[in-house]
């Protein structure tokens, strides 16, 4: 089966109109999304993500490489029939009324005027904005408007669903229905590609991770892989010498100073020999155990990698 | 569908666009300012000392239709440059081209949306037309399919410039120029020297815009049955053909342009 979405080797340059300068958003960014998969699109701010997002979806450009989504270039109709779409901060035509809007897209969509009768009344009770539908969408909150945005990429049926940000403005309770329908969505097979800042929701439901910073590709590959990888050996003691706290921090341990005592994070290949050290030493170590590492942890440590001087 | 379902939306979100709204409702006072001779004289037609309304409505509303005319050219222009920049700058079209469809069914959905906008506005001026000519006493032009079609064609084409110009430019700058080209227009025609344009560039000029006057209603309002007869059918047709031509060169063109460009707000 053909990937659903893939990148090679694209480049993006932003040219400054007045002058020569400009900026890369997108350096040889070369990955690919499996079809089925819920693939986590992370990177910090202005690191190119929504670019990505953009040319995924035909709005720019590249300016070299290529892109393809559903097996057809990006803009092509054929792929945009089966595609749902949530851009970033959300813009909808405020004199419309949800229904209004959702009849619109499905008139763009080319969906049977019956069935579309049937399913809008279906999405507006999905993204419970149920009472609303008389209320002009120029007077909706963020968080409703985000939801008619989720509604809308509904509406056809997609095989792949692209969200940028979809959770943003949203309250705890609408972050859990966008989650519950994601999960919903994953278990039909179809194919999420999600930008989002919240790692720890995104932890939950997330096979494939894609992290980029500074328009570069820095990090591709299965989430459990991934946090495996990144796993840690907590190591408690009493007290800690000076000489076993600059061993430790030579190999990158990191150490926690609590009113419970200290907190040796270690990676597990110094394990062995960290605890021998600490005994040898007079430490008294009162617990060992393994810590997995979180997405958070993973794209902090990723992305302050990738800043650090080569 | 699709076409039929921006071209109504794009409609719609004229109607309620309040610059828009503001502007008809200044304009509508200023024509009803202009029209208050009018009725004056019609209501003390028949004084001694004072002309008959017949003699002089013509030429009033001759002034009041061009006025109205002039302005729906100014309209036509506008709408297309703000229909589609409207839509980048409020990003409104990003979940719209999501959609299965093509980015020259977006703009011809927004061209004809700006058509329907012009339609009313003519269906306006033929409802002002025949208001005038009754309260003047005058005669309405008794074929007005001509009041209907030579102003849509000629919006048309000014409509289509003017999307042409706002698929690589801001929509105020294509705006000044689309009023430059009016101007200009409306001073290379021959047998009116222009001091300030020589001869062979006002000649070029005329050949090249597209002339107002060729596609101007106006010419018929005035007209009597006798004069009507002088223009032929074939001489219609060769106008309207001449103007739509262009019209359909400029969204062709526009529908190119609009093909490769980002449709993000930078």
């Amino acid at each position: 089966m053909p990937p659903a979405i893939e990148f090679r080797h694209v480049t993006k340059y932003y040219h400054s109109r007045f002058s020569n300068d400009g900026v890369t958003a997108l350096a040889d960014v070369s990955f690919e999304v499996a079809a089925g998969e819920v693939c986590a699109f992370l990177g910090p701010n202005g690191a190119g993500k929504t670019t990505c997002i953009n040319a995924l979806m035909g709005f720019l450009f590249a300016d070299s490489g290529d892109v393809s989504v559903l097996g057809y270039p990006p803009g092509d109709v054929r792929a945009k029939s089966r595609i749902g779409f949530v851009p970033e901060n959300f813009a909808f035509h405020p004199f419309l009324t949800a229904p209004k809007l959702l009849r619109f897209h499905a008139a763009l969509a080319g969906m049977d005027t019956a069935i579309a009768g049937r399913r809008i009344p279906e999405l507006i009770a999905k993204v419970q904005l149920c009472g609303y539908e008389e209320l002009r969408i120029g007077k909706y909150s963020r968080g409703m408007v985000q939801r008619l945005g989720i509604a809308q990429a509904l509406l056809n049926d997609p095989q792949l669903l692209v969200l940028d940000e979809p959770t943003s403005g949203l309250d705890p309770a609408g972050r859990r229905d966008v989650r519950e329908i994601l999960l919903a969505l994953q278990s039909l097979g179809k194919t999420v590609f999600l930008s989002s800042h919240n790692l720890r929701e995104l932890e939950q439901f997330a096979g494939q991770v894609i992290i980029i910073d500074r328009g570069k590709l820095v990090r591709e590959g299965p989430l459990a892989e991934l946090l495996g990888r990144g796993g840690r050996v907590a190591i408690h003691v009493d007290q800690l010498p000076e000489e076993m706290e600059g061993f430790l921090s030579e190999h990158g341990a990191a150490i926690e100073r609590g009113p419970q005592g200290i907190r040796i994070l270690a990676d597990p290949a110094l394990k062995r020999e960290a605890v021998e050290r600490l005994w040898a030493a007079g430490c008294d170590v009162t617990a060992m155990y393994p810590v997995k590492s979180s997405l958070e942890d993973l794209f902090l440590k990723v992305v302050s990698d990738a800043e650090k001087p080569q | 569908m699709r076409i039929r379902a921006i071209a109504l939306l794009t409609f719609s979100g004229f109607l309620r666009n309040k610059l828009m709204i503001l502007f008809l409702a200044l304009f509508a006072i200023v024509v009803l300012l202009m029209m208050t001779p009018l009725m004056v004289m019609r209501s003390q037609s028949g004084a001694p000392g004072l002309p008959h309304t017949e003699s002089m409505a013509p030429g009033m509303i001759g002034g009041i239709m061009s006025l109205l005319s002039g302005f729906g050219s100014l309209l036509a222009a506008w709408a297309a440059a703000d229909a589609v920049w409207s839509d980048i700058r409020s990003g409104t079209i990003l979940a719209v081209l999501a959609r299965p469809i093509e980015r020259r069914e977006f703009l011809l959905g927004k061209f004809l949306g700006v058509q329907l906008l012009m339609g009313c506005y003519v269906a306006m001026m033929l409802a002002l037309s025949y208001l005038l000519a009754a309260i003047g006493g005058g005669h309405i032009h008794p074929a007005p399919w001509l009041l209907i079609v030579y102003p849509l064609v000629r919006y048309a084409l000014y409509s289509g410039l003017a999307m042409l110009l706002a698929t690589v430019l801001h929509p105020v700058i294509s705006f000044a120029i689309m009023l430059v080209i009016m101007v200009l227009e409306s001073i290379v025609v021959p047998g009116h020297p222009v001091w300030f344009l020589p001869d062979w560039l006002r000649s070029a000029l005329f050949a090249v815009l597209p002339s107002p006057n060729l596609l101007s209603e106006t010419r018929f309002l005035t007209l009597t049955e006798a004069s009507l007869k002088q223009t032929s059918a074939l001489d219609h047709l060769t106008a309207l053909a001449y103007g739509l031509d262009w019209a359909v060169v400029f969204f062709l063109l526009a529908a190119l342009l609009f093909h490769r460009r980002s449709v993000l707000r930078d």
